[in-house]
């Protein structure tokens, strides 16, 4: 089973899902293609593999409709840096989306780092996203690429924005 | 010492529901092992030969005595009656069960300590100079930088996954107590012309299977932008260290095999874009945190003086400890006592409840209530008054705490091996067990003078082999252990790595090795003034090589 989540629950009918084949299903285009089809009128995604520079999607971000950032195992956390690029100094408001192992523990973190969409795979993890029963910890000790109130104490402190 | 406020403890508190949670579903089957193995190490706990193992951080080395009773406690209630410190300054217990985490970890939290990022591939408890915030020579308390570092790393959601470990020490003076040139990062506090505080920054030293000494990347980078830079470092490492061995992905192969400058220059534009950023520390916050680390009210204790000479004039036994373990104190009238936890034919580093009981009752005594844990693994009360070192050593004498023997050769550093970790080839306990009895002699010790002995059971390193004036690997060979020995290695300020000797040593002939390798020492010294290491770097390996090997080639 494969769904796309977001902090407002499942996606139904995502056209960017991974494992959706067919003619006119869009596409998410690796960089070098991407970089290829930037005058492409068609919408297009892009999805980048962890020694991908993101950096080099600044010309065309305005055209992309998403980003997705591959964990080619929950091991490698080269998307994490990706992701803050890509917000932080690419300034890319646009989706950017989770692939490949993507563990429940791992959420919360790729949400500070900019994340907003996930392609989840294994069972128990949906169930708990579907309950919207994170394990992360509100309070951080750093600054990341999400929306954080200022913490209590010192200047590089925030607390996480709860929803409701 | 710092204080957690309202912000630490509901976050250490919400970390130990975190873990329950883990654990939780881990022993549901909703993980696997797996998965699991990362979330759990990033809390300290570690599946050893026999039992679970948990890594408790001391950070920065320091402790009240209330902690020190909570340490003793959960050696007591959890473990075996005791615990071992590590030569990252934190204590780790070898036996608990894995249902008591949970439990030992609410237990710490109500003292404010944890064991966050203990292990696993993120960055690991930062270490700074045992004596900081007392010690004669310092430029300023590294503490207050290592705490900054060790809040703004806690669950840091970038660098949780990064190619591997990633170690951290600050030192606060030009004598190098924090081996900070064998860590991932080294800083060095020192002021500019201006009189500025800032760091001197090192990247890339290490041990383990490659040991290389850190880089000088920068002379000096303002303490306003400690966290920039580091996160620059942080993240040109996380998006181009190698990840596709885990023996070439510490920070040391990726500046060796990029080169210092480029790999500085990548640094250095990275930190361009985020050094005005949210990063930068209001000087506000920096004095904040140095205001918890300001030094006890010192009242003036002359009397200490004559009386301290008096004192050793009539007790040769406490002239000789605080000959050995005694150091001075920026304050005249005070003084730095280390704790040797190297009784002789002891295991490095371990301690007693009854013993942590003992020191926590002793620091609020004599010490201003403050306990520190060394690299080396012993222990260091940093404020006593001179006046006070008698009644202090008689008490540390009735619990077994008073072996005058800091920096000698039977101060020796070991790691657990082969008797409790499972990556271990060969044992290290009992090979520092034979030495210290070897050389347990107070009279020859003395006579042998300052020498480093470190011992690890693997090509990991945790017993810092490649920087002890002798380093002693365990390896295995051929289903035996083998013992090699490296001389000329050291961890200070002039650090260097050491170079093996030879073919390695078994166990039955390895402390009759050592003993050569030492009198060769004495025989070569120009006196008793010249140290082992000095020795060791004027006249070079060759007169060592011949007598541990010569003789037997004649004898083929």
């Amino acid at each position: 089973m494969t769904v796309i989540w977001t902090q407002n629950g499942i996606v139904e009918n995502d056209p960017w899902v991974s494992d959706v084949t067919g003619a006119d299903a869009p596409k998410l285009l690796p960089l070098a293609e991407a970089l290829e089809h930037s005058q492409d009128n068609a919408p297009f995604g892009v999805v980048l593999q962890p020694a991908d520079d993101a950096r080099a999607l600044a010309p065309i971000l305005e055209s992309v409709a998403i980003v997705a950032l591959t964990f080619p195992a929950f091991s490698d956390g080269r998307g994490f840096s990706q992701a803050m690029l890509l917000r932080q100094r690419l300034g890319y408001t646009g989706e950017l989306r989770a692939v490949g192992t993507v563990l429940l523990d791992q959420v919360p973190l790729m949400l500070r780092t900019g994340f907003d969409s996930f392609e989840v795979h294994h069972a128990p993890t949906i169930e708990r996203l579907v309950e919207k029963r994170l394990p992360g910890i509100d309070l951080h000790y750093q600054p990341a690429a999400d929306k954080t109130d200022a913490g209590t104490g010192y200047s590089w402190r925030r607390t996480a924005i709860l929803n409701g | 010492m710092y204080r957690y406020d309202e912000f630490d403890h509901a976050f250490v508190e919400a970390r130990v529901n975190q873990f329950s949670d883990q654990v939780a579903r881990r022993l549901s089957g909703e993980i696997s092992e797996d998965a699991f193995k990362p979330l759990r190490l990033m809390n300290g706990v570690y599946l050893q030969l026999h039992a679970y193992m948990l890594r408790v951080a001391i950070p920065y080395g320091t402790l009240n005595s209330r902690q020190m009773r909570k340490l003793a406690h959960i050696a007591r209630t959890y473990d075996r009656g005791y615990g071992h410190f590590t030569t990252r300054q934190n204590i780790q217990y070898n036996w608990p069960a894995l249902s008591d985490m949970p439990a030992i970890l609410k237990e710490l939290a109500e003292v404010e300590m944890h064991a966050i990022q203990t292990s696993g591939n993120c960055i690991r408890n930062v270490t700074a100079d045992h004596f900081a915030g007392a010690a004669a020579d310092e430029i300023a308390d590294p503490r207050p930088y290592a705490e900054i570092l060790r809040q703004w790393s806690s669950v840091h959601p970038e660098f949780s996954f990064l190619p591997r470990k990633f170690k951290i020490a600050v030192t606060g003076s030009e004598r190098d107590r924090a081996a900070i040139q064998v860590h991932d990062i080294g800083l060095q506090l020192k002021k500019n012309d201006q009189g500025e505080l800032g760091f001197a920054v090192w990247i890339g030293g290490g041990q383990g299977r490659t040991p290389i000494l850190a880089k000088k990347i920068r002379d000096f980078l303002p303490e306003a932008d400690l966290l920039s830079y580091t996160t620059a470092i942080m993240r040109v490492y996380n998006l181009h260290g190698r990840r596709d061995n885990k023996y070439k992905a510490r920070i040391k192969i990726l500046v060796h095999e990029t080169g210092v400058e480029q790999l500085s220059a990548e640094i250095e534009a990275e930190w361009a874009h985020l050094k005005d950023g949210e990063l930068k520390l209001p000087g506000a916050d920096i004095a904040a945190i140095n205001a918890y680390f300001a030094p006890p009210a010192l009242a003036p204790r002359a009397e200490g003086w004559g009386e301290l000479a008096a004192w050793k004039k009539s007790d040769p036994g406490f002239a000789e400890w605080v000959g050995r373990n005694v150091a001075p104190h920026r304050h005249p009238d005070y003084a730095m006592v280390t704790i040797s936890l190297k009784p002789i034919g002891g295991i490095p580093g371990d301690a007693s409840a009854d013993q942590m009981d003992a020191v926590a009752r002793l620091a609020e005594e004599f010490a201003h209530d403050e306990i520190r844990v060394t690299h080396e693994q012993n222990l260091v009360l940093p404020h006593v008054a001179l006046a006070d070192l008698e009644p202090l050593y008689r008490a540390l004498l009735t619990d077994g705490l008073a072996t005058a023997n800091a920096g000698l050769i039977t101060d020796i550093i070991a790691c657990p091996g082969l008797d409790y970790c499972a990556l271990a080839n060969a044992r290290s306990i009992p090979v520092a067990q034979e030495i210290s009895n070897r050389f347990g002699d107070p009279k020859r010790q003395a006579e042998i003078g300052d020498l480093k002995i470190k011992i690890s059971g693997c090509i990991n390193a945790c017993g810092h082999h490649h920087v002890g004036h002798i380093g002693i690997l365990g390896v295995e060979k051929k289903g035996a252990e083998l013992y090699q020995i490296s001389l000329g290695g050291s961890g200070d300020e002039h650090a260097s790595i050491g170079q093996i000797t030879g073919r390695g040593f078994e166990p039955g002939e390895l402390t009759d090795a050592i003993e050569t390798i030492v009198d060769t020492y004495l025989a070569n010294r120009t006196g008793a003034a010249e140290t082992f290491i000095e020795c060791y770097r004027r006249i070079g390996a060759g007169p060592f090589k011949a007598a541990l090997y010569n003789s037997e080639s004649e004898a083929a």
